[in-house]
Parts: structure tokens; C-alpha cells; sequence
């Protein structure tokens, strides 16, 4: 094989190394951004959504004891508020069922939240349930508890997805990185490498071939230097050997 | 010594791994795992480290004994460095420090792991850690002489560095021949032992990969529970036969084979390394029964299978051998330290080492008694002179002293005693499992990071022989 082969397949194994750890590098990067989006897109949504969710059953549940005082006007309108907040953020959630058992979750939420809603749309105000804590604590707060824990278990099962992609970005990121330091590395030894067959079959023949001519042109010593590859420097040392082989006959001849 | 020799002796290794890494990462394709990128990356790595040296430094018909030892180590070395690559890429419980103990601990065929979730690695990835254990078992170098061209006297260099001393002893063949009965035998048992286990039932995957575990003598499954992951006897009964197998000199079984079968049983050692199985397995089997197993056909099941892969130094497990009483531990301890035949895949001391000591004990007893009289040691029909009795009671002494000076490194690392010692013990003889906290269904995630580096630094010095490791690391073999 040729000298320029030779070196050609040097330069072509290092650029490979280099070119497809980045390529890999960068596949894996775009990886970590469609893995955050996802984060955001399937587990943050639904947790917002629990969160409204919770803050609007909380007031809820102060629209109930504001009607069990007997404020009407003011409880009814907080509950109506809350209701419409609570009807959104289920919504959203039920249009954003990304992990196994969300969809059963959701359903559960819708049931529970029903079963609430039932006890509290019939009047309070003016009825035997007007103080009647009895009423609040073996009815209401129980369907009140209910709803909550569906939705806390909604935000448990999102929370836990969020941990698992988090830990998974970390594995795409040491991911990311590794192709390039093992890289950095194989080209490292590679150019050592490299270094060594470069000097020892290319310049130091050179060299000795150098310093043969120079004997023989000092001192007429025949020129014998002798190149280990099959290459361009070998049909180098071969035509000088020739070349001096030639002139020593020509000075014979003289 | 001529670098440039060892670079393209070093290249034939990597172009074999090269080879594997393909086959592992073409499983990975099939199965769409995430581990196609890391092997694909890897074969890359070795064919074009492989290529290059091939291509500038022409072939060599001679090589000297500095260079064949060179040749050995730097293989091991660079395989080893070069099994590390997928691990790391693919990330999961590797750091650089965990990657390096699996890809030794594979290479080395000493089956330790630091995977708490062996079935978490995908496909493509359980393949290439078992193929590291199939690539180590015979010897890198034995293998790839195997398919190289004739290199005449450059391959009797390689064999001598890389065969056991032992074995070289035993054999009393021309390298060429015994190179070729070594990979005969090995591709022949795996074979054997690939188409029994799909008989058995098991899956072409799990039974290809159990078998390069089996052969090599090396433990890796790809199963959590290992054997005890079937729950079936004729799998155990298959895996304990080939485990026997491959503690054998790979030359006996081939000359049985060929029609010797006569052989077998003339050979000393090997009446040796069967006796000493058969009188382990029944000593433990009546050390288990009772407490942790009922009736004495449970405790002849486990039993057997615990000795039999201790005593070949494969690492397999059916059970949880860390709970066994004081008696089958001492006794796993000592087929730990014993292992099988030189000539085989197994580690450790090895039974021909342990013979001779014997031997060497009774001589020196006699000799006491009649200090003027002439004895003459023999093993079968060869007579042992006093360099290989000294030889071998000295190998045997740097080797307790190793595994004695391990374990006291890893003691003043935090690690328990029982665990430290059989943990040195287990890495030394390449055997996999060892007591305590590194059991038969335990891991070695937890000894800490240099530890582990203490731990890979055995398993190199047990699969190299010590001696090889040593002279390599010689100022004079640099000269």
C-alpha cells in the first residue's frame, strides 16, 4: 500500500471516530429536548391541572361551611367559582391522559367529584342542614375526602412519571456526553499511535536514506539502507541504491 | 522489543472483538434496544484500531518471548479496556469504575458482577457480556493463533505466554496441534451444551449465552436468580455435566474423544479433580440436610450444583450458599482456592498444582525419615524434577499471599472479613461468588470503587498466572 493510502486511511479512521460521536452526541441531545418537552407536555399539565383542582375543592369546601352558617349569597357564589375552576382543571386532565392507570384516575376523580357535587347543590340555607355539623362531618367531608385523594393520587402518579423521565434525562446526558470523551480518548491513543507509524516507516527511512547518500557522497561508501514496508520510500531506497550502484560503476569504468 | 510487532499482534485481538461487538449489536438491531448505538460504537473502535496497525507494520515471521508476553498482557489490557466502551456508553448502573470490573471480570471468566438488575441490560448487551467471557475462556491469544495464518516459531512464543505453565507440561504436543484440540474441544462443548440446554427447554438466546458462560467457565447469566431462574433439574443437570467437562484438560477430552478413552481415567489428576468433587458434594450434601433442606434429594440437588461450579470456578447459582453452615463454606473456600485442571478453562490453583504439592509434601516426609536415600517423584508415568515441585509450592504460597494481602486491602476499605477474603479468593481463581456479602445471589455493587480496582487487579493476576503480570511489568522486559 501506498505512502498517501497510508495516511489517507490515518486521517480517515480519526475524522470517523471524531464525526460519529458527534453525530451520536447530537442525536442523543435532540433526544434530551423531545424528553423534556414530553415532561412538560404529559406530567407537568396534569399536575397543574391536579393542583387547580385542589385549590378549587379547598374553597369548596369553605363555600359549604359558609353555607352551613347560613351566608347563602356569599357561599353560593363561591362555590359556583370554585365548581367552574374544578370543571377546568378535570378537563384538563382528562384531555391529557399520558401514563398507564391516569385514565382510571381521572374517571375515579369524575365520580367522586359527582358524588360531592350531589350533596352540595341540594339547599343548605334554610334547611335542617343549616348548622347541622353531623350532616358535614358523616356526609360532606367524607365525599370531600374522597375527592381529594382521587386527586392527590393523580398527582402522586404524574409526580412518580416526572421522577422517572428526570432520571432518564440524566442517563441520556451521560449518554450525550460519553460518546465524545470516549472519542476524545481512542483519538488520543490513535494519534499516538499514528505519531509512531509515521516516524518509524516514513521519517526515519527518510532520514537514513538522507544520511546514506550523504556517506556515499563523502566518502563513496556504497549506499545499503534498507526499508522494512512496500511503499514509495522503499522504491525511493531502491532507485538511490541503483543511482549509487550506477555511479560506482561509472567511476569503475573510468 | 519491536512495538510496532505487539501493535499488530495486539490488532488480530481487536479485530476479533471487533467480530463479537458486530454479532452483539446486530442482536441489538433485531431487538430495537437501546444498546445497537454503544456496541455499533465499539466495533467501530476496535476494526478501525484493528485496521490500522495491519495495515503499516508487515508481518513477522519471528518474535521473541519478551515480545510473545507483551503480546499476552497488552491483549488482555486493550480487550479488556475495549469491553469497557458499550458499558459506559450505555450508561444504567456503569460508571467508568463498574464498566472496568464487568469487562475484566468478563474477559478474566470470573463471572463477579456489580449489576443489581442483570435483566434490565438489554438483549444486545447480555450477548456481548457473555461473549466476553467465551472470547477470555479459551485465551485471546490461543484463539486468534487458531485462525492466523502459520506463523512458525512466532506461535509456539504466543502459546508458551499465553497457556497455563502446567498445561504447556501436560500437553507434550507441538503448539499448532494443541491449539487446534483446545478449540475443537471449545466450540465442540459449546455446541454440546447450547443444543442440550434448547432440549431442556430454554430459550436459543438464553441457552447460547449460558453455554459461553459454561465453556469458559465463567458465570455470567443473564437472569437476576442465575440457574435457579428455571427452576428445572434437567437445565441444572445438563449445566453441572458441562461444568465438569470444562474443568477437564481440553487435551484428555479430546484424546477421549478420538477413541482414548482409556486416558481419562489413567490420568492422575483428573481421578484427583473427580474424587475430590464427588467427596465434596457428599460431605456438603450432609452438611445441608436437615436445616436448610428437608429431604436428601434437595440437598444432593444443591448441593452438587454449588460445588461443581465453585470447583470449576464458573460462579453459577441455585441458591443462596452464604446461609450454609461453617462446614460448606470451608469447603466452598477450598474448591474457591483449588478449582479444576490446568489445560481447561477453569482458575485457581488448579489440581495439578495441588497433586504435585501433595506429592511434594509425602517426598519431604520420606525424606525426613531417610535422609540418605534417592526418591524419585512421579505423576502418571512422568517424572517431576525438583524445579517443578519448588515451582509449584511456590505458586501456591504468592498465591494465598495475594489473596491474603487483597483481602486485607479490602478489609481497611470497610469490608467485612468473610466477604473481604472470599471475595479475594473468588476474584483470584476467577470463580465469580464468593461469601458473606458477595454470595451466590449477591453482587459486588457495593464493595467500594477502589476495591473494585482491587478486586480486577486479582482477577488479571489469577487468569495470567501471576508470574506472566510480574515479568511484564519487569524494567528488563522493556530492555
Amino acid at each position: 500500500m501506498g505512502l498517501r493510502a497510508k495516511i489517507l486511511i490515518g486521517f480517515l479512521i480519526l475524522s470517523s471516530m471524531l464525526l460519529i460521536a458527534g453525530v451520536w452526541s447530537v442525536y442523543e441531545l435532540s433526544t434530551i429536548g423531545s424528553s423534556v418537552q414530553k415532561l412538560l407536555d404529559d406530567n407537568y399539565k396534569s399536575i397543574n391541572a391536579a393542583k387547580t383542582m385542589m385549590e378549587a375543592l379547598e374553597r369548596e369546601d369553605s363555600a359549604t361551611l359558609l353555607l352551613l352558617l347560613g351566608n347563602w349569597e356569599e357561599g353560593r357564589e363561591i362555590m359556583a367559582e370554585a365548581d367552574l375552576s374544578f370543571r377546568k382543571g378535570l378537563e384538563t386532565a382528562q384531555t391529557n391522559i399520558t401514563e398507564q392507570d391516569e385514565a382510571a384516575t381521572v374517571e375515579l376523580i369524575w365520580l367522586q367529584y359527582d358524588t360531592y357535587q350531589g350533596l352540595l347543590k341540594k339547599p343548605i340555607v334554610g334547611t335542617t342542614r343549616e348548622g347541622n355539623l353531623n350532616w358535614y362531618f358523616q356526609k360532606v367531608q367524607t365525599a370531600f375526602l374522597n375527592v381529594r385523594g382521587a386527586v392527590e393520587k393523580l398527582m402522586a402518579l404524574n409526580d412518580q412519571a416526572m421522577y422517572e423521565t428526570a432520571s432518564d434525562l440524566q442517563n441520556r446526558a451521560n449518554r450525550a456526553i460519553m460518546p465524545g470523551i470516549v472519542a476524545i480518548a481512542a483519538a488520543v491513543l490513535f494519534s499516538v499511535m499514528f505519531n509512531y507509524f509515521v516516524n518509524y516507516y516514513m521519517v526515519s527511512p527518510l532520514i537514513k536514506i538522507t544520511r546514506g547518500i550523504e556517506e556515499f557522497a563523502k566518502s563513496g561508501k556504497s549506499f545499503d539502507v534498507r526499508v522494512e514496508t512496500n511503499d514509495e520510500i522503499a522504491d525511493l531506497a531502491s532507485t538511490v541504491s541503483a543511482l549509487s550502484s550506477q555511479v560506482r560503476a561509472e567511476e569503475k569504468r573510468k | 522489543m519491536r512495538v510496532r510487532i505487539v501493535l499488530r499482534y495486539v490488532a488480530f485481538i481487536f479485530l476479533l472483538n471487533a467480530a463479537f461487538l458486530l454479532i452483539s449489536a446486530v442482536i441489538s438491531g433485531f431487538n430495537a434496544d437501546e444498546a445497537f448505538f454503544p456496541l455499533f460504537y465499539g466495533f467501530l473502535i476496535a476494526g478501525l484500531f484493528a485496521v490500522f496497525p495491519l495495515v503499516f507494520v508487515p508481518p513477522a515471521r519471528d518474535i521473541s518471548n519478551k515480545e510473545g508476553l507483551a503480546i499476552v498482557i497488552t491483549s488482555w489490557f486493550f480487550s479488556c479496556l475495549l469491553g469497557v466502551i458499550p458499558y459506559i456508553l450505555w450508561g444504567g448502573e456503569f460508571t467508568f469504575t463498574n464498566a472496568w470490573f464487568e469487562s475484566v471480570s468478563g474477559y478474566t471468566t470470573t463471572g463477579s458482577s456489580i449489576l443489581t438488575n442483570i435483566e434490565a441490560l438489554p438483549l444486545g448487551l447480555l450477548f456481548w457480556r457473555s461473549a466476553t467471557h467465551w472470547i477470555g475462556g479459551i485465551g485471546i491469544i490461543i484463539f486468534v493463533l487458531a485462525v492466523l495464518p502459520p506463523l512458525g516459531i512466532s506461535r509456539i512464543v504466543l502459546y508458551r505466554a499465553e497457556m497455563s505453565h502446567q498445561a504447556v507440561h501436560n500437553f507434550r504436543l507441538r503448539a499448532g496441534q494443541a491449539v487446534q484440540i483446545l478449540l475443537y474441544v471449545y466450540v465442540g462443548l459449546t455446541v454440546l451444551e447450547t443444543l442440550a440446554l434448547l432440549l431442556c427447554g430454554m430459550n436459543l438466546f438464553d441457552a447460547v449465552t449460558h453455554s459461553f458462560a459454561t465453556i469458559a467457565t465463567g458465570g455470567f447469566s443473564p437472569k437476576n436468580a442465575s440457574i435457579a431462574h428455571y427452576h428445572s433439574t434437567s437445565i441444572e443437570v445438563v449445566v453441572m455435566l458441562f461444568m465438569v467437562l470444562s474443568g477437564i484438560h481440553f487435551g484428555l477430552l479430546f484424546a477421549a474423544v478420538a477413541g482414548k478413552i482409556q486416558d481419562l481415567w489413567k490420568s492422575v489428576v483428573l481421578r484427583y479433580y473427580l474424587i475430590a468433587l464427588g467427596v465434596g458434594i457428599v460431605i456438603t450434601t450432609i452438611a445441608v440436610h436437615g436445616g436448610l433442606f428437608s429431604s436428601w434429594a434437595g440437598a444432593l440437588r444443591y448441593a452438587a450444583f454449588q460445588i461443581i461450579s465453585i470447583g470449576t470456578s464458573t460462579g453459577f447459582a441455585t441458591t443462596d450458599s452464604s446461609v450454609w453452615p461453617a462446614l460448606a463454606q470451608l469447603l466452598l473456600i477450598f474448591f474457591t482456592l483449588q478449582c479444576a485442571c490446568a489445560g481447561s478453562t477453569s482458575g485457581g490453583i488448579k489440581v495439578d498444582r495441588v497433586v504435585i504439592f501433595a506429592k511434594s509434601i509425602v517426598r519431604n516426609i520420606r525424606h525426613i525419615q531417610h535422609p540418605k536415600a534417592v526418591f524419585v517423584t512421579k505423576m502418571g508415568a512422568t517424572k517431576l524434577d525438583d524445579s517443578t515441585l519448588h515451582f509449584s509450592s511456590l505458586y501456591i504460597s504468592l498465591y494465598i499471599g495475594i489473596v491474603f494481602i487483597s483481602a486485607l486491602l479490602l478489609t481497611a476499605l470497610g469490608v467485612d472479613a468473610l466477604s473481604a477474603f472470599s471475595g479475594s479468593a473468588a476474584t483470584m481463581g476467577n470463580v465469580g461468588p464468593g461469601l458473606g456479602t458477595v454470595g451466590s445471589i449477591s453482587n459486588f455493587a457495593h464493595i467500594p470503587s477502589l476495591g473494585k480496582w482491587i478486586l480486577t487487579a486479582t482477577m488479571l493476576l489469577g487468569r495470567l498466572e501471576i508470574y506472566g503480570l510480574i515479568i511484564f511489568f519487569m524494567v528488563e522486559t522493556w530492555r
